[in-house]
């Protein structure tokens, strides 16, 4: 059964999201506010996303309809992070 | 998903027209409140994969054991939480302390409430588990459990760098 050899990739998976989560608060309090912090939570933020999408959720053996629509939600919140800090970098404002 | 999908669209137009509060306002917050939920809610995932394993293997206690970590992951979101919102007030912060914080208690609020949600629906299949509800050919409960708290593992995910973290 799959889960069997799946059981240890779990058990690191857990280990990669603790990792990503302490590595990021640290980042958040020391680090300036910039492109640099910005990109580190877009990545974390699609990296943990599809780990738990693909794995934890197994959606990576489901119907492929069902996870491209899930993956596409963590496509699209770094994307959004991303243009917001572009635009308050280039101090675009809405044309509304 | 795709209610938090419109609380996220909340966030980012709140965000784009008010610059300066969302670049101020998470270094108010208590980020190591915001870290410790989330290793509550990534290690309550990872458990809730655990029981869904045993159960498959037809190891009905040793399923329990690991849905009685995922209660106790709950448990200290709980905490946590409340001690978090009782430093805010301590720290004068209140849902109208301005734009940020607005939408720091409009989304973590509707998460606790979901939390809340999941706890419920966990007792009732640790019930079932406990009186051999489920076995490996059906266990369909125990899945759409999983699915349900991954998902509010997920949102938080999202909740908490954008908060707590993006400057």
């Amino acid at each position: 059964m799959r889960h069997h050899s799946d059981n240890h990739l779990i058990d690191w998976l857990w280990v990669v999201l603790l990792a990503l989560t302490l590595g990021g608060s640290w980042l958040g309090e020391s680090a300036d506010p910039g492109l640099a912090l910005a990109l580190f939570v877009a990545a974390s933020i699609a990296i943990k996303g599809r780990i738990i999408i693909d794995h934890f959720m197994e959606l990576k053996y489901a119907n492929p309809t069902l996870r491209r629509l899930m993956r596409l939600y963590f496509y699209l919140i770094p994307l959004l992070i991303l243009l917001v800090y572009l635009s308050h970098l280039y101090n675009i404002e809405s044309p509304l | 998903m795709t209610e938090f999908g419109l609380l996220f669209c909340v966030y980012f137009v709140a965000r784009f027209y008010n610059p300066a509060s969302f670049q101020s306002g998470p270094a108010e917050i208590n980020v190591m409140a915001g870290t410790a939920n989330t290793v509550m809610m990534i290690s309550g995932s990872y458990f809730v994969v655990k029981a869904v394993h045993a159960i498959r293997d037809n190891q009905s206690r040793l399923a329990l054991r690991w849905l009685f970590l995922v209660l106790l992951t709950i448990l200290g979101y709980a905490t946590i939480k409340s001690l978090e919102l009782q430093w805010n007030l301590a720290h004068g912060i209140t849902g109208r302390s301005g734009i940020f914080f607005t939408v720091y208690y409009y989304l973590t609020l509707t998460h606790m409430v979901h939390v809340f949600w999941g706890g419920i629906a966990l007792l009732w299949v640790i019930f079932r588990t406990h009186s051999g509800g489920y076995n490996s050919h059906s266990h369909e409960g125990l899945e759409s459990f999983a699915s349900y708290w991954h998902a509010t593992d997920l949102v938080w995910l999202v909740i908490f760098p954008l908060l707590y973290l993006l400057r």
